[in-house]
């Protein structure tokens, strides 16, 4: 079968960079990871390597994603052509029905849906890389909240931006700044002790479509969030202006406020 | 290039050599070391006893330049450790030098004494006061010869001026003002004045958090006092004008070469780093280090360089080893020769790199005892990538990455090299018929 074919050589060229790209990919985040984790327990880790390392983390970021969305892209391209009927021989069958996803999410509006949709040997190859990835983000936030006893600044921590004012501003407008900061994740809590179930019916709601494949559609809407929350990862935080105002303790706060949601999720969604 | 080896490595304490600088006229030799310690060497005058000991290099002065700080705002250490060494051109008798740590500059002044005065009247050769009453006749001190003394004394202290670690030093060819560069900024000082600076590059952004390169070192023009050239982590090359504005943040020339889309990696920004920038004699080029490459650059020229070495080319496939061992983090320096025709870095295993400009030769020589005895000629070394290995080669798997020459030397005139492994220093001369 032809299709079958151009399927596989697809497959193939996504898969042939895909491996030794992806343990590269890995070994550089784990590597960075580390220098960066043990840079934040410094005193006065060296400037120099700091950007070095942030830059390097920052460009595994973006390969990801841009990995990740010309997946997407490709999928979409498929799809497409599947609806409109003029490739008959284009198999959808076996792969779906290996996560027992109904093909209910077949317009385009969602990227996320699309993605569990079809649910393909490279797709579950680049989402187990991702998951990966993302656990050793999940892994920076947990050891930033719990860090040290006595937490050290970022090194390019904005200690240097802080000036005496803002520091006053910054601890009265947190509850505001949450809400800001956490859209994405569609949580309506302002605080930590919120009702949960609240939290959790709107979670349901969400993501409701993205039942069968958890991981990925949680990869894909939190993946911007949570490196957002790194504070030396972020590029353009949309909390903008409290990033002037970031300080290491609203960064610890913040860290926790992460850690809590991601508590309520994991519960919610135990990994498979 | 045959050499000639003197090891003078039993004459340099356990120490790290942080930096090794010949003066202007060779005759004087400096290293700084992790303990803020300052050794100078002097070449002996040519006798006709001993002709084979023709200009050797023996201590001059041994003095500790910088102590270790605390800062108590931040609650930080500040390491004692020589960043970098300079030399001001001789104006008299005495010697005078800029050592610098991460945070303070000083310049110190070498001098000699060899006569003291004798006969005073008040106290006694001991030093001891004499009794007023035992005093019965007045005479006049009179300087007699002593051993000769050498003495370094601190003359002037410039602090207070870098937030961030300071990289380099380098004198300005007006000999009144000099620069000192840190991570984020470029000050100027005048040579006498030690309570101001000025600032003349500032490249920190507004939010620490979109910082994504750094200085990494700059150094003046040798001939035109108003130019001086900058690197960065990103692998590009500023000259500034300090004629055209006070704050010089708008460079006049930027040096850059495009990304070989071909080698692209996730280390290529890391690699691309420039450790040292130093223009030649003439002034007419520029020669950056960056970890795999020495490039030559035409001052007249941006777009690209004249000319690209390479020293390690075959560590290009382990980047990721090295980014592990953090070794694709070494600053390795470099230096031109006096005639701006040989270029000379360092490398790993001990090994240190030449190249010949003119016929495109290069020789790879190690520094160690083991491998060459004291006035034995330097053999080349080489090493092997592939799977078979000759007999003399070594393989790249066997180097040794502890082993790393960082800093090394070349005197302005003469063909006479330092180089410095670890803690030890080695000085290579040509050999002599």
């Amino acid at each position: 079968m032809v299709a079958k074919g151009q399927k596989r050589k697809l497959h193939r060229e996504d898969e042939g960079r895909g491996a030794a790209w992806e343990s590269q990919l890995q070994s550089v985040l784990d590597i960075s990871m580390d220098k960066f984790h043990r840079d934040q327990a410094l005193v006065e880790p060296s400037l120099l390597r700091s950007v070095l390392i942030n830059n390097t983390l920052r460009q595994v970021q973006s390969e990801v994603r841009a990995q990740v969305e010309s997946l997407s892209a490709v999928k979409i391209l498929t799809k497409s052509q599947t609806h409109s009927g003029s490739e008959p021989d284009f198999p959808r069958g076996p792969p779906p029905s290996e996560h027992n996803a109904p093909l209910f999410s077949l317009n385009a509006e969602n990227m996320e849906d699309d993605f569990m949709a079809w649910t393909s040997e490279e797709d579950f190859s680049l989402s187990s890389a991702i998951s990966v990835i993302l656990k050793d983000l999940d892994t920076v936030i947990d050891a930033g909240g719990q860090g040290p006893c006595a937490p050290q600044r970022a090194p390019l921590g904005s200690v240097e931006n802080l000036t005496g004012d803002a520091r006053l501003v910054q601890s009265s407008s947190r509850a505001e700044k949450m809400s800001d900061m956490m859209p994405s994740i569609k949580m309506e809590a302002a605080c930590p002790g919120c009702p949960q179930d609240v939290s959790l019916d709107k979670l349901l709601l969400d993501i409701d479509t993205s039942v069968f494949e958890p991981e990925v559609n949680l990869l894909q809407g939190l993946s911007d969030d949570l490196v957002k929350y790194l504070p030396s990862l972020s590029k353009s935080p949309s909390a903008s202006s409290s990033s002037s105002l970031d300080s290491h303790g609203q960064a610890t706060w913040e860290i926790q406020e992460i850690e809590h949601v991601m508590d309520i999720l994991m519960r919610t969604y135990p990994q498979s | 290039m045959h050499l000639l080896e003197e090891d003078q490595g039993r004459c340099v304490k356990a120490d790290i050599i942080s930096t090794v600088e010949f003066n202007s006229t060779g005759e004087l030799l400096a290293t700084g070391d992790k303990g803020g310690r300052v050794v100078v060497f002097q070449r002996e005058q040519e006798s006709k006893n001993q002709p084979h000991r023709r200009g050797e290099y023996n201590v001059y002065s041994t003095f500790q330049s910088h102590e270790p700080e605390f800062d108590y705002l931040k609650s930080l250490e500040i390491e004692e450790k020589i960043n970098k060494i300079r030399w001001l051109p001789q104006q008299n008798a005495a010697y005078f030098l800029l050592s610098t740590n991460d945070k303070t500059v000083k310049l110190w002044k070498i001098s000699e004494r060899d006569k003291r005065p004798e006969g005073y009247n008040l106290k006694d050769e001991d030093g001891r006061i004499r009794d007023p009453t035992t005093i019965t006749a007045l005479r006049v001190p009179v300087l007699r010869p002593m051993d000769l003394m050498v003495e370094a004394t601190p003359r002037r202290i410039f602090s207070n001026a870098h937030t961030y670690h300071i990289n380099s030093i380098s004198v300005n060819s007006d000999y009144e003002t000099y620069m000192s560069t840190d991570d984020l900024r470029i000050n100027l000082w005048n040579l006498e004045i030690t309570n101001r600076s000025f600032n003349i590059v500032d490249i920190k952004p507004a939010n620490m958090e979109e910082l994504t390169e750094v200085i990494t070192a700059a150094e003046f023009h040798p001939n035109q006092c108003n130019t001086f050239v900058y690197s960065s982590s990103k692998g590009s090359i500023r000259l500034c004008d300090m004629r055209t504005s006070a704050l010089c943040d708008n460079h006049s020339k930027l040096f850059e070469e495009p990304e070989d889309p071909s080698n692209r990696s996730f280390f290529s920004e890391i690699i691309s780093s420039i450790s040292d920038v130093k223009f030649s004699h003439s002034g007419r080029y520029l020669m950056t280090r960056d970890y795999l490459t020495v490039k030559v650059w035409d001052v007249n020229m941006e777009s690209k360089p004249l000319e690209t070495y390479q020293v390690h080319d075959y560590l290009r496939s382990k980047l990721c080893s090295l980014y592990e061992n953090d070794c694709i983090f070494d600053k390795f320096e470099c230096v031109w020769n006096g005639t701006d025709s040989v270029l000379m870095t360092g490398s790993y295993n001990n090994f240190f790199r030449m190249f010949d400009r003119n016929t495109k030769r290069d020789v790879t020589l190690e520094a160690s005892r083991e491998n060459s005895k004291p006035r034995a000629i330097l053999k080349p070394r080489k090493v092997c990538v592939g799977g078979k290995r000759r007999k003399d080669e070594i393989s790249v798997d066997s180097l040794d990455f502890s082993k790393k020459i960082l800093h090394t030397a070349w005197h302005p005139h003469e063909n006479i090299i330092a180089v410095a492994a670890t803690n030890n220093l080695y000085i290579f001369q040509d050999k002599v018929n």
